[in-house]
């Protein structure tokens, strides 16, 4: 009972911790302008929309984040053989990871930028110089969410991978659910408010990204206020949840029939996903209605 | 060297640099069995400059690739890359000294069927496919041996899986403060595979350069291998890893320094808290 | 990114010799397993190929937009197919390796599990982006009907746009993608973790709770590996995005079993090696 309860209570914490990694991770990401909204950045300057957006094009979330946790993690580990305290460790690794993923973002910057000379794009040393340091903020927050809750699952609750191997597995899984709840966010409404809101942006606006904002020119610290609007927070929701009731449905359930109750739980929780997930669309179609009256069918 | 602005060409060929990185990556890992010979630890940080090496050729590969539009991106590349170079690195550890050449030729066996693959099977039909996934193959293989052997002081199995640890005095053998007991053949993993591709990556567009790509290849592998030392503090001695530090170190900086200076060469303009210009019509 | 030389259309078209020449392969590193190690190393062959062909299969069935999709302007999730398939596979395997002890079939299932749990709530939380916070629907821009629900898709698709969001269909297909993935990666594992625990004892001349690390971790990385390898391959097959399993590109997967059993049988084997011989 007792192993039950405190199992419990770490699954709290790391569920805790998921949600603000997944939150931090995203604004993070937007604020870089990485993954997959970072191709109407690099593409703006080609269609004559030259801007002061950082142009952060270190691979995308999923493997840019399995790295710097994978690496948190890593050096954790090796502090922690040491004898270091456990604490120190992860704050050190975390430091060091953060130091690596600075570097390559100012470096993505600066080449991407330079080998857009040919339009007329201009490297901001500015721009350089403020971001770099907000997003090394961010991603620390992120990373050391993820580390720290790698420890509390590796050393409280029991799992036989190496604190590495988790690092790399929840970094990874961070990455995908924060890019993917966060991107179409930032990619449709920040980068083109100027669109019709409730519609997908059309093909032939590519490349007309906003590039002017309520004061001046817009750059990329605004997206971190933006993306807390929502974006931010359901990446949040999403990475919390996800690690949340795995956790908890293996802590709770594992012991019942022999497995067969975690698997049972589990199966009801995607059930119960999907029906929201329904409840959503349909709510969708009935309040929005259609962009165009339905064609009456000859069947 | 006079590098032609076109679309994504010029520069030292592929040859010239496949030949370069692959020799210059097997006489560092070899440095490194300096180790045995000495019985120290303190050739270790050869393990970083043969990563450095490779990851130079491997870069050179992925753009090699890339331009022909795979359509998937970069970054896949660079994960094929290393996922089967680990399998081939593995099991060549375990022949002791010949582990080099024989992660080489085994990393070029499973490069050339996953690029036949590929090519025939999955129909992307690319010239360069089969080639170049044999060589990233083999890059990925040597560029983990050189993360093994800095951070452990050599290449063999016996010696990645197992390391002294003193307690009360008493040096015992354990397996979970090691190389692959502890997973830190996974960090070595996700280091280089985003290494080998952000070179190219990050300088792609119409004002590629090889020589701004080369250098930041460069850079990435030295930063590497300063995060790669600090690990290397829990499995050898002090002094070795000091070394690995200190070499990775003053390698960043220089190749960091360069980088920044070939891309104030290269760009249209290097402005600091300046509006953006009027271009014509927007 | 402008392609330098001609590359001729992929296309959906089978090649009949390769994958012929892909089966040859399969069986000819088959026989030389049964060979080398015949038991348990075959068995643990055996049980990689089948994994590595799950995650490849499965990957086919999650949708994904690419950098389309993250304008709206493209139904899927606006992530690359390999990570993406790769972080649900992954949090799969995570859960698998939790409840190794169970059994290979309980704990199969509980990765695949995982896997489908994460993606069931990635996608429900995509959807829930699009519409509270973009106020777009979801539809999709290769079928007139959702093949599950019977909505029609094509009045909720915004002019100029290939569609968006995530229609029923594909919210389906993304938790049978992440079920299959985390079951496959767990298979992988499962099988490598049994066969090095059997055997490391004996190669290293040790304890078994002492070769425990080596084994967890070696079957763990191959794991990560051979995921990656099998999800690249399928995004190379798709060419980077696909809608979900009503896609007409979803009918290329054999090409796809073919690729992955190879590639699977290829690098199993060099694992199974290290310990027979």
């Amino acid at each position: 009972m007792e192993q039950i309860v405190f199992g419990i209570g770490i699954t709290a914490l790391t569920g805790a911790l998921a949600t603000i990694a997944g939150s931090a991770e995203d604004t993070e990401s937007n604020i870089g302008s990485q993954g997959d909204p970072n191709s109407q950045v690099q593409l703006a300057p080609q269609m004559g929309f030259v801007h002061r957006i950082f142009n952060k094009a270190v691979a995308g979330e999923p493997p840019a984040y399995g790295l710097w946790c994978a690496l948190g993690a890593g050096l954790a580990w090796s502090f922690m053989a040491m004898q270091v305290n456990a604490v120190l460790a992860i704050v050190l690794g975390c430091v060091l990871a953060v130091f690596v993923q600075g570097v390559y973002a100012t470096t993505a910057y600066l080449g991407r930028t330079a080998s857009l000379a040919k339009f007329g794009q201009p490297v901001y040393v500015d721009v350089l110089k403020s971001m770099t340091s907000v997003t090394m903020a961010h991603a620390f927050i992120a990373i050391f969410c993820v580390v720290t809750l790698c420890h509390l699952i590796n050393g409280a609750l029991g799992h036989p991978f190496p604190l590495p191997l988790l690092g790399l597995i929840w970094g990874i899984a961070l990455g995908a659910a924060g890019s993917a709840t966060g991107n179409p966010y930032y990619g449709k409404e920040r980068q083109y408010q100027n669109q019709k809101f409730g519609a997908g942006v059309p093909i032939s606006a590519s490349g007309n990204i906003v590039r002017y904002a309520e004061a001046g020119e817009r750059n990329s610290l605004d997206n971190g206020w933006f993306t807390a609007k929502i974006g931010g927070s359901a990446s949040g929701v999403c990475f919390g949840l996800i690690v949340f009731l795995e956790i908890w449905r293996t802590v709770l359930f594992e012991q019942v029939s022999a497995g067969w109750g975690a698997i049972v739980v589990g199966i009801l929780m995607i059930l119960v996903f999907t029906v929201i997930d329904r409840y959503i669309e349909v709510w969708a179609r009935k309040n929005y209605g259609p962009y165009t009256e339905v064609k009456e069918a000859s069947s | 060297m006079t590098v032609k602005v076109e679309v994504i060409e010029g520069g030292i060929p592929h040859q010239k640099i496949m030949i370069a990185g692959l020799v210059s990556t097997l006489v560092c890992l070899y440095l490194t069995y300096l180790n045995v010979l000495t019985n120290t630890e303190m050739f270790a940080f050869f393990g970083g400059l043969a990563v450095v090496t490779a990851l130079i050729w491997g870069s050179h590969t992925i753009k090699v690739l890339c331009s022909y539009g795979i359509g998937t991106g970069v970054p896949s590349a660079g994960m094929i890359a290393f996922g089967s170079g680990v399998i081939a690195m593995l099991y060549a550890t375990k022949f002791g000294m010949a582990a080099p050449i024989v992660a080489t030729i085994l990393a070029a066996v499973i490069g050339f069927i996953l690029g036949y693959v590929s090519n025939n099977i999955l129909n992307m039909k690319i010239p360069a496919m089969v080639q170049a996934l044999t060589e990233m193959a083999v890059v990925g293989a040597l560029t983990l041996m050189g993360f093994a052997a800095l951070m452990t002081g050599g290449f063999t199995f016996e010696g990645l899986t197992t390391s002294e640890v003193s307690m009360l005095g008493i040096s015992i053998s354990t397996t979970q403060n090691s190389f692959i007991g502890g997973a830190l053949i996974a960090v070595a993993f996700l280091l280089g595979a985003i290494a080998i591709q952000h070179p190219f990556n990050a300088t792609l567009g119409p004002g590629w350069k090889q020589d701004r790509m080369l250098m930041l290849t460069a850079e990435c592998g030295f930063l590497s291998m300063i995060v790669a030392a600090f690990m290397s503090f829990a499995l050898i001695s002090m002094g070795a890893a000091i070394i690995s530090l200190i070499v990775g170190i003053v390698g960043w900086a220089y190749t960091y320094n360069q980088y920044i200076c070939l891309s104030k060469r290269d760009a249209a303009a290097w402005l600091d808290a300046k509006p953006i210009p009027d271009v014509e019509g927007h | 990114m402008s392609a330098v030389a001609a590359k001729p259309q992929a296309g959906g078209a089978m090649n009949p010799t390769a994958m012929a020449v892909g089966a040859v392969m399969i069986i000819i590193i088959l026989a030389l397993c049964w060979y080398v190690s015949p038991g348990a190393g075959l068995m643990a062959l055996v049980g990689v190929i089948v994994g590595g062909v799950l995650i490849g299969f499965g990957t086919h069935f999650v949708p994904v937009g690419g950098a389309p999709a993250a304008m709206g302007q493209a139904p899927g999730i606006a992530t690359g197919v390999a990570m993406l398939a790769a972080g649900a596979g992954l949090a799969g395997l995570f859960g698998g390796a939790w409840a190794a002890e169970q059994g290979l079939l309980i704990a199969t299932i509980t990765g695949g599990v995982g896997g489908g749990l994460m993606m069931a709530i990635t996608c429900m939380m995509v959807n829930f982006v699009y519409v509270f916070g973009m106020g777009i629907p979801a539809a999709s821009g290769k079928v007139a009907n959702d093949p599950i629900t019977g909505d029609s898709q094509k009045e909720f698709k915004s002019q100029g746009t290939e569609g968006h969001g995530l229609p029923f269909v594909s919210f389906v297909g993304g938790v049978i993608g992440g079920f299959l993935g985390g079951a496959g990666g767990t298979i992988i594992y499962l099988e490598l973790l049994g066969l090095y625990e059997s055997t490391l004892p004996a190669t290293m001349k040790m304890l078994p709770a002492q070769v425990m690390p080596i084994a967890v971790a070696a079957a763990g990385i191959f794991a990560v590996g051979l995921f990656l390898v099998n999800a690249v391959l399928t995004a190379y097959n798709i060419t980077g995005t696909i809608e979900g399993p009503h896609d007409p590109k979803f009918k290329r997967w054999p090409r796809a079993i073919v690729a992955s059993a190879v590639a699977s049988a290829l690098c199993g084997f060099l694992a199974i090696l290290i310990v027979a011989m």
